[in-house]
């Protein structure tokens, strides 16, 4: 039993040096005695957040001082046309869809939808009221606008309702594509006065509906299910 | 709406273990997500790191290395999550159990919690040695804290010891390997407790950073103190802080000591990283990671502090932040960045990148040394007679450091320090504090 005489600890038998301060030990009664073995292996092993009230504060100011600017100019330098009512409405529209996510945080996510929906249709009104207008609004603008709003509401809706995984939300996603794609077919088709046939819109089913069926396949079996969540999850 | 999806998620992680036997004998598998902690171990990897620790229990006889082996393979089929290979997702890594032969039990190495890459050693995440009457079990973080690790090391050592004919009961960490695993004991169980309804910031300071010569690859410094537990406590007794705080203060003393002997310019903060068991204040089973990490320190610019006062000073810190409230804000604050749906959907490479790059510029450079301390170990009364410690190791620390682990068995108390550089300064400044305090040290190391 050797203590180091510097540290004051105990060491152990088999160390030569105390391995604090590298001080050798020496007993001058065991000068010959052997080393024990050491404790330890002697084998060396090789190796195979930002602050939402301040960006709505900021985006706030961003979007009204643009929005105020763009309509003094309007008054009183450029005043040949209302052409800043085209810049006020999109930073209205702006504000609209911020608002549920940095200021009014707790608005049912369908009425902020929704009120995103209204907003581009009131931009898309004051366009047609600004410009000569065949129709165009009423005809096409208008019922896109509302079959827009409603797929998203039932995109929303399907995916707070249901158990959500990668493959389910690819699902909703190519349906309505394919849901939006036959819509905005017929509702040109009606506005340009022509029969209503589907053709482009058909490739895009035809397309969509191979992934739709892939993807139920992929739901059905459960091994490929994993598989897919395995890999995907975030 | 965001909570039920996180407790259904967890319900679902659990759910999956329950019915891992039925499924793999089905031929289907299940798999695990990583988690809280467990996301930042694996981006720390390196070709010379991995977040590795060790525990190793001392027995009294000679280790069979086939009985060992034949124990390890009975008992890990009660830790699913243990025998598990860590793969990539496109937005996350997680956890798929390992069929291929192993863990295999081998010959200890001078060299512990050497870097442990992925893809070697049959995906296993696990290393089990022998060494004379030594057992040593090196996992990596992502699969579970100390806690964790002991429960599989005693249950090895618990089914070694049955299979030499002894009789050891179920408690405490030893699992009946017969049973099925508890739900619970493989959840993710921050998810469970981060509900505060606020993020603290987290603490971000510069701290003095120990300097030293690397040593080449491979290197591992181990310096062991050996005390008696008694002893300790009388000291600590001595100051009026439990032993965890007079540990803690020691350390903080002689990382005092060691930047004032270097001397600075300009002098910085020092501080510990300590992880704290969360399944003291939130009850769960879990076998996975449950800590958090605390930071008592002083700050010399304040003026020159006596031992008595970092004492106070860190008594008081423990008192102050240790407590269910500061903790469930703290995991609410480390929940939020997984939970933050922008955060979710970037690729797995970009999350990789920003968290390295905030654990080495702003987490790494938060602490000056690392220390935990497991306490007191529980064991069966029927396995106590053939234990006679046990180590555990932090292992390799991130930076040029040191870490410091304790852990205490019946009246043997074990620091062990490790660290990858040639000086040993601040163990040195350790240990003669402790002597000083009338303490008596035994030191084993495996330096030259």
């Amino acid at each position: 039993m050797s203590y180091c005489v510097n540290c004051g600890v105990e060491l152990d038998t088999s160390l030569e040096s105390c391995p604090l301060c590298h001080t050798p030990i020496i007993n001058p009664n065991e000068l010959q005695k052997k080393k024990a073995p050491s404790p330890y292996p002697v084998k060396t092993g090789q190796v195979d957040v930002v602050k939402r009230k301040d960006l709505g504060l900021f985006a706030f100011i961003v979007l009204s001082a643009t929005a105020i600017s763009c309509l003094l100019l309007n008054l009183f330098v450029f005043s040949g046309s209302p052409w800043s009512l085209f810049i006020i409405g999109v930073c209205l529209i702006l504000f609209v869809l911020i608002i549920p996510a940095v200021i009014y945080t707790k608005l049912p996510i369908y009425i902020s939808l929704l009120f995103d929906g209204i907003a581009v249709g009131i931009y898309l009104y004051m366009i047609s009221f600004n410009t000569a207008d065949d129709g165009w609004f009423r005809k096409l603008a208008l019922p896109i606008v509302v079959l827009v709003t409603i797929l998203v509401e039932i995109f929303t809706l399907l995916i707070r309702t249901l158990p959500v995984s990668f493959v389910t939300t690819a699902l909703y996603f190519f349906a309505e594509a394919a849901l939006l794609c036959i819509g905005l077919e017929l509702l040109i088709d009606r506005y340009m006065g022509a029969p209503l046939h589907l053709v482009w819109s058909a490739i895009v089913l035809t397309v969509c509906s191979v992934i739709i069926v892939l993807l139920i396949t992929v739901l059905c079996i459960r091994r490929l299910r994993e598989a897919v969540r395995r890999r995907l999850h975030f | 709406m965001k909570k039920k999806k996180d407790l259904h998620t967890t319900e679902h992680a659990a759910g999956n273990g329950k019915m891992s036997f039925k499924k793999q004998e089905a031929g289907h598998k299940t798999w695990y997500k990583l988690d809280l902690s467990a996301i930042v171990y694996p981006t720390l990897q390196r070709r010379d790191f991995s977040s590795v620790y060790r525990l190793s229990v001392l027995l009294k006889e000679p280790i069979s290395p086939d009985l060992l082996q034949q124990a390890t393979d009975i008992a890990l089929t009660r830790f699913p999550t243990y025998k598990t290979a860590i793969r990539r997702g496109l937005f996350w890594r997680y956890l798929e159990p390992n069929d291929r032969p192993g863990p295999f039990v081998q010959e200890d190495i001078r060299n512990f919690c050497m870097p442990m890459p992925f893809k070697a050693g049959n995906r296993y995440l696990l290393r089990i040695y022998y060494h004379g009457c030594r057992i040593s079990l090196e996992a990596h973080h992502c699969l579970g804290d100390g806690t964790g690790g002991m429960a599989v090391l005693q249950t090895i050592t618990a089914v070694y010891l049955r299979l030499l004919g002894h009789s050891i009961s179920n408690e405490y960490f030893v699992m009946d390997v017969n049973e099925s695993p508890d739900p619970e004991e493989l959840e993710d169980a921050y998810m469970r407790y981060a509900n505060a309804k606020v993020c603290p910031a987290r603490p971000g300071e510069k701290t003095y950073r120990v300097r030293g010569t690397k040593e080449p690859f491979y290197t591992f410094n181990v310096i062991d103190g050996i005390m008696s537990v008694s002893e300790v406590m009388q000291v600590a007794k001595k100051y009026n802080a439990s032993i965890t705080e007079y540990l803690n203060a020691v350390l903080l003393y002689a990382l005092l000591k060691k930047q004032q002997s270097e001397r600075h310019l300009k002098l910085r903060p020092v501080k510990i990283a300590m992880p704290v068991n969360l399944r003291r204040f939130f009850p769960s089973k879990t076998l996975r990671n449950f800590i958090t990490m605390i930071y008592p320190g002083i700050d010399p610019r304040l003026g020159d502090y006596t031992f008595e006062e970092i004492i106070t000073q860190v008594h008081h810190y423990m008192r102050y932040y240790i407590n269910e409230k500061f903790l469930r804000g703290d995991i609410t604050t480390n929940a939020s960045t997984q939970r933050n749906p922008f955060i979710r959907i970037v690729p797995l490479f970009v999350k990789d990148f920003v968290v390295r790059m905030f654990y080495t510029k702003v987490q790494d450079r938060n602490s000056s040394a690392g220390l935990t301390n497991m306490g007191a170990l529980k064991v069966p009364e029927d396995m106590k007679p053939f234990i006679e410690r046990f180590d555990i190791y932090m292992g390799q620390p991130f930076s040029s450091r040191t870490n410091c682990a304790i852990i205490s068995f019946e009246d043997t108390l074990t620091i062990n320090f490790a660290s990858s550089i040639i000086e040993s300064d601040v163990e040195r400044f350790f240990f003669r504090k402790l002597v000083k305090d009338g303490v008596h040290v035994k030191i084993e190391s495996n330096r030259a």
